[in-house]
């Protein structure tokens, strides 16, 4: 980088006294920060994602707080739940009662030694915001599936930043969760992962998730959180042997949210799907780089990132399939597909492959755009009015991609969002 | 009901409808046949009011109404239907919910009453019978993956359930195999009544077998050079375009 100097990034949270626990990461993550400072527009990864209104506010710890989640509950989940809000685990909201045995659903303060494999692999990163977590998390959450166990009932890990909008002057209050999610050999498990918040909030995730030999976990990463929050989560992952990972992460929230998934396919045979969907509307930005490591040969990742853009929001892609020179027989695909619903909406999409491999299948494509006019036409002919017609293939674009969420009560309450935002009231039905 | 007089329109720079007249009463069965090419299809959006055509002249009255005052989600409210040669598809709303909403929004429009989802479950029942279509068709995305043939069952479907007073179909017989033209045609035969017409765009004769036509016109470089009966359209089988096209060249030098 330039010899400039950026400012620190967040002292507020920074100068805090460094947390008890993984001493060593902590450490590391702090030098790292230490040349890091504030990410500028200057930088490739950070060019159409400006940060300087989150600069000028000021941001302070969240404090405690009691949060109603009765509307958050998932039903099918109602035994397999961990909530944590502005940080700190809520024993009270929290549920474990319906795990299968082994399967381990605690806070990081109660896993001591179960929670080893944290920090392995989202140590020290170029996202000074993944570092910043690193350094400063207070507690977080660990999912442990042992060996051949089937998980049927949805692991729900749900973390709520709730600032009273009352104190808003007195800044952001940030949160910084961790997630530790290990499946052993064999292990399959489905994880919701949700962000929810209300008021002015600031979160820095990072969630870590190791699958060994032939595991399959159905990852959902749900971002909902206040209008005038900022959100920050890092993904790492690393894929063993005919392991699968399916992963769909859906952002509807945040004054700016920014989504950094790092999947690795470390051993032969190991398939990805990392899908994604942002619904933005009013000056909301939402940005997504991700990287998909292909190390070994004869692995498949799938990525279809879908964006949705309405008044004056703005999405950023920035997709890259990595193929190493070892991993001959890759199989990957990669689509970026974004709405505009307004001439002042934006979507700035980069996918790109970069392959060192010979024997490789890959494709990739982006096409923005409005809607079909021919779909248009269709739905008119029909006696839908353009209004209507035009929700309708709006929603569909969208709920599409819903399609696959495994958890019906998750799949039900996310129609019923895109539909709210797609201002679809008359399409209550199709939900 | 339908009154066509001297319509031109055309695509870009291509003037595809050169004066085109046309009368279709209530209770008729009009065929529209001719040549790849003749503007059969351009005539079929035309009147459905896709927005690639424009119109530069003539008039075309429905009920007595300028059709070119109403767009085209007005036109299918006021009981125009055009089923398409190639439905498209949408990823996302279910059949169902989609026959639904469009069946609610015209009864919305004629003042009839909407159907809730279990009211409506009844009612497409028995639409679904007619076209013989498998049930499991309804819970799929619209058109999504469904065959050419399941697209065009799933056309009359939507025929069976807005029930429109002015039917028109394009090319309803490509992609169908015989078994399932005869069904569909069955389909559409029985929703003919005294107060609705129907204009069927077709290559092919075969599907006049089951749609009986009151008249036959065959339509060539965007003018209708002739017009019969059923047996019009059994002499083009068997002798094809070619002796119009010729025909259609030296009536147009003269």
């Amino acid at each position: 980088m330039t010899a400039v100097m950026e400012l620190p990034l967040l002292p507020e949270l920074l100068s805090l006294p460094r947390p008890a626990g993984w001493s060593g990461l902590r450490a590391q993550a702090e030098q790292a920060l230490e040349g890091q400072g504030w990410p500028s527009t200057r930088m490739e990864t950070w060019k159409y994602t400006d940060l300087a209104a989150l600069r000028q506010l000021p941001v302070r710890p969240g404090g405690a707080r009691t949060v109603d989640i009765g509307a958050m509950i998932l039903p099918e989940a109602r035994g397999s739940r961990l909530v944590f809000v502005n940080g700190r685990f809520d024993p009270h909201r929290s549920n474990t009662c319906n795990l299968p045995a082994g399967v381990r659903m605690l806070s990081l303060a109660a896993a001591s030694e179960m929670a080893r494999e944290l920090g392995s692999l989202a140590g020290v990163q170029a996202d000074p915001f993944a570092n910043l977590n690193s350094a400063r998390f207070q507690d977080g959450a660990v999912v442990i599936v042992p060996r051949g166990v089937a998980v049927e009932a949805p692991l729900h890990v749900l973390f709520v930043n709730d600032q009273p909008e009352a104190e808003s002057a007195a800044g952001l209050g940030a949160t910084l969760p961790r997630l530790l999610v290990v499946l052993e050999s064999g292990a399959s498990a489905t994880l919701v992962e949700e962000y929810r918040g209300s008021g002015p909030g600031l979160t820095c995730a990072v969630t870590e998730v190791l699958l060994r030999a032939d595991a399959n976990l159905e990852h959902e990463r749900i971002q909902r959180e206040a209008p005038q929050a900022f959100h920050f989560s890092h993904l790492a992952v690393r894929v063993a042997r005919d392991a699968r990972y399916a992963c769909r992460t859906i952002a509807f929230g945040g004054r700016l949210s920014r989504s950094t998934p790092h999947v690795v396919l470390a051993e032969p045979g190991a398939q990805v799907v990392l899908d994604g969907l942002a619904l933005l509307g009013d000056a909301q930005v939402a940005d997504t780089h991700s990287f998909i490591d292909h190390l070994v040969p004869h692995c498949t990742s799938r990525q279809t990132h879908k964006t949705i853009a309405d008044d004056a929001a703005l999405v950023v892609f920035n997709g890259i399939i990595y193929v190493r020179k070892d991993a001959q027989g890759t199989d990957a695909q990669q689509q970026c597909r974004g709405l505009l619903l307004s001439p002042r909406a934006r979507v700035d999409a980069k996918p790109q492959l970069e392959i060192y491999a010979d024997d490789v299948k890959c494709a990739h494509g982006a096409a923005i755009g409005q809607l079909d006019p021919e779909a248009m036409f269709y739905l008119q002919s029909r006696g839908l009015r353009p209004a209507l017609a035009r929700n309708l293939l709006t929603y569909a674009f969208a709920s599409d991609l819903l399609a696959g969420v495994l958890v019906p009560s998750l799949r039900r309450q996310l129609r019923q969002t895109v539909l709210a935002r797609t201002n679809a009231e008359n399409l209550e039905s199709l939900s | 009901m339908l009154s066509i007089r001297n319509l031109t329109a055309r695509i870009g720079d291509n003037d595809v409808l050169k004066g085109i007249d046309l009368d279709v009463k209530a209770g008729e069965v009009h065929a529209i046949m001719g040549p790849n090419g003749s503007g059969k299809s351009t005539l079929g959006k035309v009147l459905a009011g896709h927005p690639a055509y424009e119109v530069t002249g003539g008039q075309v009255l429905f009920d007595g109404r300028d059709l070119f005052t109403l767009a085209a989600d007005e036109r299918a409210r006021a009981g125009i239907f055009l089923g398409f040669q190639h439905p498209i598809e949408v990823p996302g709303v279910s059949n169902a919910s989609f026959l639904r909403l469009a069946y609610n929004k015209k009864a919305e429009a004629d003042g009839r009453e909407e159907l809730d989802p279990l009211e409506f479950d009844d009612f497409i029942q028995e639409k679904i019978r007619r076209v013989k279509m498998d049930a499991t068709f309804l819970d799929r995305s619209l058109n999504e993956g469904f065959s050419g043939g399941e697209k065009k069952r799933n056309e009359i479907l939507q025929m069976c359930v807005l029930e429109p007073r002015l039917a028109i179909l394009d090319e309803l017989d490509s992609g169908l195999d015989i078994d399932a033209l005869r069904v569909l045609g069955e389909a559409v035969t029985g929703l003919m009544n005294p107060e609705r017409a129907l204009l069927v765009i077709t290559h092919f004769p075969r599907i006049l077998e089951t749609i009986h036509p009151d008249q036959v016109h065959v339509l060539f470089a965007g003018r209708i050079v002739r017009t019969g009966g059923m047996e019009l359209a059994l002499e083009l089988e068997s002798r094809g375009y070619d002796w119009l096209k010729a025909e259609a060249t030296v009536s147009g030098r003269a």
